[in-house]
Parts: structure tokens; sequence; C-alpha cells
């Protein structure tokens, strides 16, 4: 039980599943009719092992990431300052001087009768942003699996309509009537796009509708997609004797897009926003200075700069901005 | 002079000015001549304006943006790796990178020259806004993916370089060499000019850039097929490989946030960029070149006719490529006093 603990928290696991399934869907594209690769138990099972990775991984650090987040150490020690990747001593610069500076960071205080202590932070929602991706991606594939599961049970899913012109198909509790149908062509003659001219008629209310290639029409969870038409009596009588339409069902189709959605602004979030931290302490003359950040932390190193020659004290102190080795 | 023949003139310009600015480049990195690299920056950005009035124009006589055909596809690729290479020339000296740039735009429009250049009109699937957002968001995507192999091929380069220069300890090594910045001691090389942590961060905001473009680009693919064809994914080799690639993404930026080194992550970035090759060249290519030559058929749906000789040549040039830069920076055995590298990512948190 804790070795599988152990390896469903590791993210090097998650990382190797990944490059089993890379590998598999490789050579999945250089098989004749290699798609039977995906629909296998074994890959399934390894989508199935990596999502449990996902949720494993981000339960297991949400909460210790959401303590740091939520109870910082406003107080710290000076060496934990100087081990900073950007630190400085500002010689006769006062803790409030300071917080003027510090535009859109969120600041927290601490004193007692003897030090004052100032912690500001920005970009919190940066640290939650690759949890929002991964529970994101987890909402795609349960889409997916829902799609799978209830688009199979429906019994018109997959199957084809052929609706004769003029005439009309009853499907469950309403029915479609084909109008018409048009070809446009391009002045080469190539053909331009598909047109069918289609009612819905539904109880006692009549919809129009024209589905083209890249319009289907929907209704009621049911989308009707252009298939096929009858080319022959298009060729010689200019108009077609029917029109065939794919049914589908995909009642998780929302989902997916509802999940690729959330997990693409996690990984924005995650990306674009980097969570800055800056504790300040007041110490002899001056204020001790130090700042960390999770990613692009030479862009942070210049603003820090920027607010020390705001303050007038530029060249003073001693800085570390980045510590490549 | 009518719209055709105006397109025509400014993508040959191009084609010309990029071979031109190729030889310069290659000039400026063995003499070292700094003029010969300024000269070689402005014909790339001479020729990159050229290109852009063809694109815009044949917009206008095609009547669809310019990223249908192939020819239409490898050309706008082209115009987005310079475009991107003039962009970051803008604020750091990336100059060097030119001989990468240029020789690449150059067969990019080369290739794209022997693809029959009529505009043909849209078939019915492709009537549909995503054309507009789809294709050129992932094309951009792509762009951002080369630029991040560029940088990181150059770390990979750059680091053995550093390791292979003296017995001494490579901590010391970088440091004094970040000290002394321009000034270098001995014959600076094209590689002197860069920083080991500012090549490792470029491939991460590249990465950071392309990784966003390659999911929206994903999505929308996902939209579009759903719209036309019922089915939003069907795991076609263009769709599986553009997963994979995102993949192969997903992996460089959890090494990231792991701290593993900037070294590994160098070679998942040369990795993901060998996967939009495959994604590009490969299914559009030599999936339909092994079919028809060596009778393995992969069941596909090509988008475009193309030439498959020419792409898999085109293809396996690539590989070619590659696969010598990981021969020449492989990891020589260590000499007994040289610990093994142990920097790591800049961006990692």
């Amino acid at each position: 039980m804790n070795l599988a603990v152990k390896i469903f928290t590791s993210t090097k696991f998650a990382v190797a599943v990944i490059a089993v399934i890379i590998a598999l869907s490789a050579v999945a594209t250089l098989l004749p009719n290699g798609n039977f690769v995906f629909a296998s138990p074994f890959f399934i099972a390894l989508v199935g092992i990596l999502s449990i990775s996902t949720i494993i991984c981000s339960l297991t650090r949400i909460a210790p990431l959401w303590r740091t987040i939520a109870n910082p150490h406003i107080n710290v020690s000076d060496q934990f300052i100087k081990a900073l990747p950007y630190h400085a001593y500002l010689a006769g610069v006062k803790l409030s001087d300071l917080r003027g500076c510090l535009k859109g960071y969120s600041c927290l205080e601490a004193s007692d009768s003897k030090e004052e202590a100032l912690f500001a932070q920005k970009g919190r929602i940066g640290r939650i942003g690759p949890y929002i991706a991964h529970f994101g991606v987890l909402v795609l594939l349960l889409g997916v699996l829902v799609g799978a599961a209830f688009g199979y049970s429906n019994q018109y899913n997959n199957k084809i309509a052929v609706i004769p012109l003029g005439g009309s198909l009853q499907i469950a509790d309403f029915s479609l009537k084909l109008s018409n149908f048009s070809v446009d062509y391009y002045n080469d003659g190539t053909v331009k796009d598909y047109r069918a001219t289609v009612y819905v008629l539904d109880g006692n209310s009549t919809e129009i509708h024209y589905v083209t290639v890249n319009e289907p029409l929907t209704h009621k969870g049911l989308t009707f997609y252009l298939y096929s038409y009858d080319s022959t009596g298009l060729a010689e009588l200019g108009q077609a004797n029917w029109v065939a339409f794919q049914i589908k069902s995909d009642t998780g189709v929302s989902f997916v897009w509802g999940g690729a959605l959330i997990a693409l602004i996690g990984i924005m979030l995650s990306l674009y926003v980097p969570h800055k931290r800056i504790w300040i302490k007041e110490s002899r003359q001056g204020v001790l200075f130090g700042g960390m950040t999770n990613k692009r932390l030479v862009s942070f190193a210049r603003e820090l700069d920027n607010m020390r020659s705001e303050l007038g004290n530029a060249d003073r102190a001693d800085k570390t901005t980045q510590s490549g080795g | 002079m009518d719209m055709v023949a105006f397109e025509h003139l400014g993508f040959e310009i191009a084609l010309g000015t990029y071979l031109l600015a190729s030889i310069l480049f290659v000039l400026y990195v063995s003499i070292k001549k700094r003029r010969l690299g300024a000269m070689g920056v402005a014909l790339v950005f001479f020729g990159f304006v050229f290109q852009t009035f063809a694109l815009i124009d044949r917009w206008f006589y095609a009547g669809h943006p310019p990223w249908v055909s192939t020819y239409e596809v490898m050309s706008f690729f082209a115009w987005t790796i310079v475009g991107a290479y003039l962009v970051l020339n803008i604020k750091s000296d990336y100059k060097s990178v030119g001989v990468l740039v240029a020789p690449l735009a150059f067969i990019l429009l080369g290739f794209a020259s022997m693809q029959p250049t009529n505009p043909t009109p849209l078939i019915p699937a492709l009537q549909s806004i995503w054309l507009l957002i789809h294709v050129p968001i992932v094309i951009l995507s792509y762009c951002a993916f080369v630029v991040a192999f560029a940088a990181s091929a150059l770390y990979l380069l750059k680091d053995n370089e550093v390791s292979a220069e003296s017995n001494k300890p490579k901590h010391v090594e970088r440091v004094s060499e970040k000290t002394q910045g321009g000034q270098a001691q001995k014959e600076a090389t094209i590689l002197d000019r860069f920083r080991l942590e500012e090549l490792d961060e470029l491939a991460y905001k590249s990465v950071a850039i392309g990784f966003p473009l390659l999911t929206i680009g994903i999505i929308t693919g996902a939209i579009w097929a759903n719209s036309a064809w019922g089915s939003y994914w069907s795991w076609d080799p263009k769709e599986t490989w553009s997963l994979i690639t995102w993949f192969v993404f997903v992996i460089y930026l959890h090494a990231r946030t792991q701290n593993w080194n900037a070294r590994f992550a160098a070679y998942i970035s040369v990795a993901g960029f060998l996967s939009v090759i495959c994604t590009f060249l490969g299914v559009g290519y030599v999936l339909p070149f092994m079919e028809t030559y060596l009778g393995v058929s992969a069941g596909l749906h090509s988008y475009a006719g193309g030439d498959a000789v020419a792409g898999t040549v085109f293809f396996c040039g690539i590989l070619g490529a590659v696969l010598l830069l990981l021969f020449v920076t492989r990891r020589r055995p260590p000499s007994a006093d040289a610990a093994p590298s142990a920097h790591t990512a800049v961006n990692g948190s």
C-alpha cells in the first residue's frame, strides 16, 4: 500500500507513463489500421493509470501548497532573506518607504517591540494553475467516458437517416422534413458547398435549418451531419432524390469542451502568472530586503532593481540575481 | 503588373534573399566579421518584407488565407520563423542564429516552390471560420517550438564546449565566464555570445508560448472536426502526432518544475521538435511515401497531395541534422576531477 502511494505520488512515474503512451501512439500511426491500439484495454488502462496518478499527485501537493500560500512566514530570519535568490541591504530606508513601492502586492505585516517585518506577494493564483489544468484534463477525460458510455447506449447513435426529397422521417418524438438540397459550385466546376434545407417538426413547433458540411443540425441532444446524397439524381435531373444524415449522440461533449477550457486557463495561469514573494525586515539603520519567484527570475530581479532605484538606493547594496551553479 | 505576378516576384525575391543571407551568415560564423552578421540580418529583413507583401497579395487574389495548400503553408511557416528571428534580434543579439534560420527559410521556400502554386478553391470541409483561426495558431506553435529547438541545440553545443574547455571544475568555469561577459580572453566563437542560462530561459519562454498555442490549436481542431465530421477525435495520424507533441512538452514543463537538470530539458525540447517535424512532414509526406513505395499502409487521409518523395527527403535531412547534433553534443566520459553537471533549470520552482 505504502509503495503504491509512493509510486502514484511520483512525477517521474507519471512522466514514464506518458512516455509509454507516446511510444505506443507513435507505433500505432505506423501500423496499417493502427487505430485498434487506442481502443485496446492496455492503452485505456494506461490512460486510467495516468488519470489516477494525476489525481493523487495533485491532491498530495495542493494541501501543503495551500498552507504555504495561506499562512506565509512574515517575520523570517536574516539568514533566510540572505539565502533568497535576490537580496539586498538598503541602508537609510524605512519599512514605510517601501510600502508605497509595492504596487499590486498584497502585504502582511508583523511587528513586536523589537523588530518590524513586512511580507508582500502577488500571483498566488499562478501556483494553483497546474492543479486547475489537471482538473480540466480530468473533466475532459470524464467527458470522453460519458460520451462513450451514453453515446453507445443511445439507439440512434451512428445510425444513418436517409430522407427522400420532400419526405420526412420520424426520430424519437420529432420528425425531420427534407424540403430542399442544393449544391453550390465554383466557376471552375468544383463543389463549393452542399446545403440541405430541413424542417424540424416537434409537437406544434416547426423550425427551419440549413445543414451544410460545417454546420450540422442539433435537436434534443441528437446531431445530424450531412453524410451522403443521391448523386445520380443530381447529375441527371438536377436534384437529389434523397439525402443521408449521420446521427450522433454525445452527451459528454460539453464536458470535453468545458474541461479543455478549464485546462487551457490552468495552463495559462501556471505559465504566465509568476508567484512573487518579497520579505522585508527592519535591520539596524535600514532594511533587509529579499525576494523569490517561481518563474522568470531575470525579470523579477529587474523589477526589484527598479524598486530600489525608486528609493534612491540602487548601488549601495549587493545582490545575487541568478544562481546558475 | 497583375497580382499573381507580383506575388511570385515577392516570393522569388524572398527566396533569393534568404539564400544570399545564408551565405553571409556562414561567412559570418566562420570569419567572424561583425559587419557580415549585420548585413545578413538586414537581408533577411528585406526578404521578409517582400514575403509579407507576397502573402498579403495572395490572400487577396486567392480569396482565402494563405495557409491552405502545401505551397502556402510552407511559405507561411518560413515567414513565421523568420519573423520570430527578427523579433528576437530587436532586444538581444541572436544574429548568429541566422546561420540556422536563413537556410531553413530558404529550404522551406525552395520546397514550396516545387509545389503547385495555383490557388485551388476551398473544398466544403475547409470553408469554416476555424480555417482562419486553427491553422495559423498551430503554425505559430510550431514556430515557437522551432525557436525552442534552436535555443536548446545551442545550449547543448555550448554546454559541451564549456565542459570540454578545461579540466577546471565546471562551476568555477561558468562563474568566471559570466562575470567576464563579452570580453572573452580568447577568440570569440559564435557560442561565446550566449550564456547557458539565457539559452535555457529562451527555450523555456518559447515553450511557454508554443504550448498554450498548441493546446488551443488541438482544441479548435477538435471543435472543427466535430462540426464537419461529427466526431471531435478520430485518432488520425495528424491528430495523434499533434497529441504526441503536446505530451512531449507536458514532460518538458514537468521537468522544469521538478528542477530536473537543464540538459535533460534541452533533450526533451529536441524530442519535441522531432515530434513537430513528424506532425508537419512525417504525416503529410513520409506516411504516403511509405504507403506508395514500401507498401506499408497507414490508412490515412492526407490533406495535401504534395510530393511524397521530396517531403520524405526533407524529413530525413532534418532527422539527420538532429542526429548529428545529438552525436556531436553527446556526453563525453567525465574526466577524473570534473563533477557531472549540476546546472539546474533557472525556471524551476
